[in-house]
């Protein structure tokens, strides 16, 4: 790709109109990144030394495990996947974005709401529902941003100059109307002064979970991939068929999941979502299919760059899923429910394939959208094999000490304390993948701060040269 | 456009169909779900908290610790187990022929291995149980036999599985259990056991204090953080421990002149940690409770 | 088609990408309706039919109705234990020894394992004050009528748990002979002595 192509007029002004709003949402995102990864280590260290924190509050385990998770999950995953919507959207609608300004408030009710959430959490403001920590002022300030993050992106829809509709335009819109619905239901439901009663609690909470970790990561991470890997391999997307029966099938059997097996729940419930969690097994197939006929053979000379970001992350998506339907299928769910196993598929999703796919589309998009090259190439590269590295060591030891665990607790004849040993064992080991997570993680922060600060100080520098040139004519007569 | 229009209608249903199917309708079928009653009694369930435990489910929510416990307990299947309680009029002696030709029929052939080992050393002493880890319909067919023979017998039903096993609990978790929980605190990883029966499993609530302040000095290798800033250590009042002080193993007791007392919160922890009791039976997940009959 | 396609990929002058047009496979769309359908099979086997009282591991509610304990001797032994130790544990003792200087012992007593229960069914019914001798010691309380307000069902399953735990074996009582003592009695009578109690009947 000639970063200097200039085809179309509207190219470079696609891009500069893009510029401030993806920079606000990714830099945030990037130092959320880092902030959940970090507290994920402290979580982590409970495990190593139980007592490491026994006086202070702030860093319980309790309390910094939810608030790594939610700085993961609404500090990083979710503004860096709005800011790739608004790429798409405005790409593949050959359109400047809309209200450009827009996006730029919203990015910073964004992050404030994800910092009071995460303040909240550590000083036990929290809702105690999973997912949902955040204290109710936090809970608007992102319900509003990312309404006007959705009334933009589906402006700039509106405005598209190339009418034609793509698939990944389906996932992304999907994905635009979905949260504000499970967002909003769950916490009118759960986080006001009269929630619902009883067991109705974990049962909404379950449904929002499932739906905003597995059904919406996997409506914008598929979606940019369905973007991505035609883009970057120049080919089409194989085909059009088989996206449209993945994309139903899997809002359709995605959205009925999440009612765990063992759940204190009437017979139904975890049947229905059990059977879903099955059916999940078709789309992914249909998924796995599009992008092999798209990728294989496809040549593209960059190992460790965005296309290999993008490859990786829906491997570990069809991992994940398949993950998921092993915990939603009753026969295995028995062994793997409250083990270590879940944790692990959460985190499979967030940092194997939800955050891999980011990394791909934000290393592809940040040089146009700045219309300068990355300060430092290699630090990409180098970032693709420390995510890669990471995720392996971090996710691959929590599985077998989940699967191990579960084996054991099985057998009431070991004790209680001789179970959690044998998993701790394999927790400690995982530590090291998040230390290398957490490497990857500062280059990739490294590079969009280089970034933002070589392109601030050159705006500066044309400020000044502004003012010290003389006036043009043109003003000089007016 | 025209197919926009369509995928679009399409996948509104599909995402508005769960949203009917497991926000809406649970919240019709159990939102206004009223007490249940324990079995063979007259008693409601569950029962209402008190003041201090009430506020200890938002210290538990507050310091995350569902992040760690769950408060659910599994079950794999019910049981039946039949026992002979009294032989009537039959001498022991009789009984023992009349036991060894239901061998010999047809449907307890399953059950050869039981009964045969149920009767070979039996002194005669009573309850004596006949027939264990059967179906409903085995069990009963056993009860009219015996009654057919003179004698009374007694069935009991029991839940099975590890957790139940692991001492965690006589029956599965059911909705009732949570009916007073606000927020509902499931958990859902196990990187300690199981809370839904701890008020019953650790009744002591000095045991749960010292517990908190030092996990290590109640379990052994136990992985639980420390939670020493539910506690304040603070000098001795004239030299005297006062009554509410810990009393705790050498390796966690503090300096000498210092005593450990639990602050506000610790204490209401614990009265919810002792309010954690589901363990009655119930329609949905019955069992008959047996108590020991100790002399 | 995808030779050409291949040309016109990224067909649009920007470069964006495009997609091959196809319809929905025909097979992915067979293989969908034939899992729906086993797990419509499934579902009618566990699913309990949304009946908000059938919870795993029972299937249907003949199956839960089916399991349900009989009132039987066990259920009223646990269920007189309860109320023992909620009423008359606080004073007896949860073991039945008794207290020192609030209430004698009931195991072994010789007012507790009667041949008939219509004596020991008017101590709680009517309550008890003044001297009287229990395995051999002397005691001089009074005990209030503390179970006129339990149902028949629970005083007649506490008073059967006292006549057979602790080494007392004592015939059990049912709540029908004991419905037609408490109608004997009445409501409100005045605490018997001892001495009356011991003209009785057993």
């Amino acid at each position: 790709m000639n970063l200097n192509d200039n085809k179309l007029s509207t190219e470079a002004e696609i891009n500069a109109s893009l510029r401030v709003s993806v920079l606000a949402l990714l830099g945030g995102a990037a130092v959320w990144l880092v902030v959940g990864l970090a507290l994920g280590i402290v979580a982590s260290l409970t495990f190593h030394k139980p007592d490491m924190f026994a006086s202070c509050s702030l860093l319980t385990y309790g309390r910094v495990a939810p608030a790594a998770n939610d700085a993961l999950l609404y500090g990083f995953c979710m503004p860096a996947g709005l800011g790739v919507i608004l790429w798409i959207f405005a790409r593949l609608g050959q359109t400047p974005l809309a209200l450009p300004i827009v996006p730029v408030v919203a990015a910073n009710l964004w992050h404030l709401g994800v910092f009071l959430g995460l303040a909240g959490i550590l000083i036990g403001e929290t809702s105690g529902h999973t997912w949902l920590e955040f204290s109710r002022a936090a809970s608007v300030l992102l319900f509003a941003a990312f309404l006007l993050i959705a009334v933009t992106a589906a402006a700039t829809f509106g405005a598209r100059r190339d009418r034609e509709l793509q698939p990944a335009h389906w996932f992304l819109f999907a994905a635009l109307l979905w949260f504000p619905w499970i967002y909003s239901t769950a916490n009118l439901l759960l986080a006001t002064n009269s929630p619902v009663r009883g067991v109705v609690q974990p049962i909404i909470g379950w449904w929002f979970t499932n739906n905003l970790i597995f059904v919406w990561l996997a409506l914008v991470g598929v979606g940019t991939a369905f973007y991505l890997l035609p883009k970057i391999s120049t080919r089409p997307l194989a085909t059009t068929g088989y996206a449209l029966f993945s994309f139903l099938t899997l809002v359709f059997f995605g959205a009925w999941c999440g009612i765990p097996a063992g759940a204190p729940v009437p017979a139904w419930l975890p049947t229905l979502s059990g059977l879903a969690g099955g059916l999940l097994l078709v789309p992914l197939v249909a998924i796995a299919i599009i992008v092999i006929q798209t990728v294989r053979g496809a040549k593209v000379a960059y190992s460790g760059g965005p296309f290999c970001f993008t490859k990786i992350g829906m491997i570990f998506f069809i991992i994940s899923g398949l993950m998921y339907v092993s915990l939603a299928c009753p026969k295995y769910s028995r062994v793997l429910e409250f083990t270590w196993f879940s944790p692990a598929q959460v985190q499979l999703q967030l940092l194997g394939f939800f955050a891999m796919i980011m990394f791909g589309a934000i290393y592809e998009l940040l040089p146009r959208v700045m219309n300068a090259p990355l300060p430092f190439p290699k630090f990409a590269k180098l970032h693709f094999f420390l995510a890669l590295a990471g995720v392996a060591l971090f996710v691959i030891p929590l599985a077998i000490a989940g699967v191990e665990q579960g084996i054991k607790l099985h057998d009431a004849n070991l004790a209680f304390a001789d179970v959690n040993a044998a998993a701790v064992l394999f927790f400690r080991i995982s530590t090291t993948g998040q230390l290398i997570l957490l490497l990857g993680a500062l280059l990739f922060a490294l590079n969009i701060f280089v970034m933002t600060i070589q392109w601030k100080i050159a705006l500066l520098k044309t400020a000044l040269a502004a003012i010290k040139a003389p006036l043009p004519v043109s003003e000089v007569k007016a | 456009m025209k197919t926009g229009i369509g995928v679009f209608i399409a996948a509104a249903f599909a995402l508005g169909s769960s949203w009917c199917g497991l926000v809406l309708a649970p919240s019709l079928q159990l939102g206004s779900a009223k007490l249940a009653t324990v079995l063979n009694s007259t008693d409601t369930y569950p029962v209402q908290r008190n003041g201090d435990a009430t506020l200890g489910l938002q210290i538990y929510r507050a310091n995350g610790c569902a992040a760690c416990h769950t408060e659910q307990v599994r079950q794999e299947g019910v049981s039946c187990e039949v026992s002979l309680t009294s032989l009537g009029k039959n001498k022991p002696e009789d009984f023992k022929p009349f036991a060894q030709s239901l061998l010999t029929l047809p449907e307890w052939l399953d059950h050869t291995k039981e009964l045969s080992a149920a009767f070979k050393d039996w002194t005669g002493i009573l309850p004596q149980v006949v027939l264990a880890k059967t179906d409903k319909e085995s069990a009963d067919k056993m009860a009219d036999l015996l009654k057919a023979a003179g004698c009374k017998s007694e069935t009991r039903i029991y839940a099975f599985g590890s957790d139940l096993s692991r001492g965690w609990g006589n029956r599965r978790s059911v909705a009732a259990d949570f009916l007073y929980d606000n927020p509902v605190q499931l958990g859902s990883l196990r990187a300690g056991p199981d809370l839904a029966n701890i008020g019953v499993r650790m009744a002591d609530a000095n045991v749960q204090l010292q517990h908190l302040y030092a996990p290590g000095a109640v379990a052994k290798n136990s992985v639980m953080p420390a939670f020493r800033y539910l506690f304040e250590v603070r000098k001795q009042v004239d030299g005297a421990t006062s009554p509410e002080a810990l009393t705790l193993p050498k390796e966690f007791a503090p300096a000498a002149g210092y005593e450990v007392v639990p602050k506000a919160e610790a204490k209401q922890l614990v009265a919810y940690l002792l309010s954690l009791r589901a363990n009655v039976p119930l329609y949905e997940a019955p069992f008959t409770p047996v108590i020991s009959a100790k002399p | 088609m995808s030779d050409e396609s291949h040309k016109d990929c990224c067909a649009n002058s920007a470069g964006e990408p495009t997609a091959t047009r196809s319809t929905v496979p025909m097979w992915i769309i067979v293989v969908t309706l034939i899992l729906l359908f086993v797990g419509g099979v499934y579902f009618d086997h566990h699913g309990g039919w949304f009946s908000p009282k059938i919870y795993a591991p029972f299937n249907s509610a003949e199956e839960v109705e089916a399991y349900q304990p009989k009132s039987g001797e066990a259920a009223a032994r646990a269920r007189g234990k309860v109320v023992y130790d909620s009423v008359c544990g606080i004073c007896h003792g949860p073991d039945g020894l008794g207290k020192p200087g609030q209430a004698p012992k009931l195991a072994g007593s010789e007012w507790v394992i009667t041949k008939g229960m219509n004596r020991l069914a008017h101590i709680p019914l009517q309550g008890i004050s003044g001297p009287i001798k229990v395995a051999g010691q002397d005691w001089n309380m009074n005990m209030a009528a503390m179970g006129a307000a339990l149902p028949d069902e629970d005083l007649a399953a506490v008073l059967s748990y006292i006549r057979t735990s602790w080494g007392n074996k004592a015939a059990p009582i049912t709540a029908e002979d004991l419905k037609k003592i408490r109608s004997e009695v009445g409501n409100g009578a005045l605490p018997m002595t001892g001495d009356q109690m011991m003209k009785l009947p057993e």
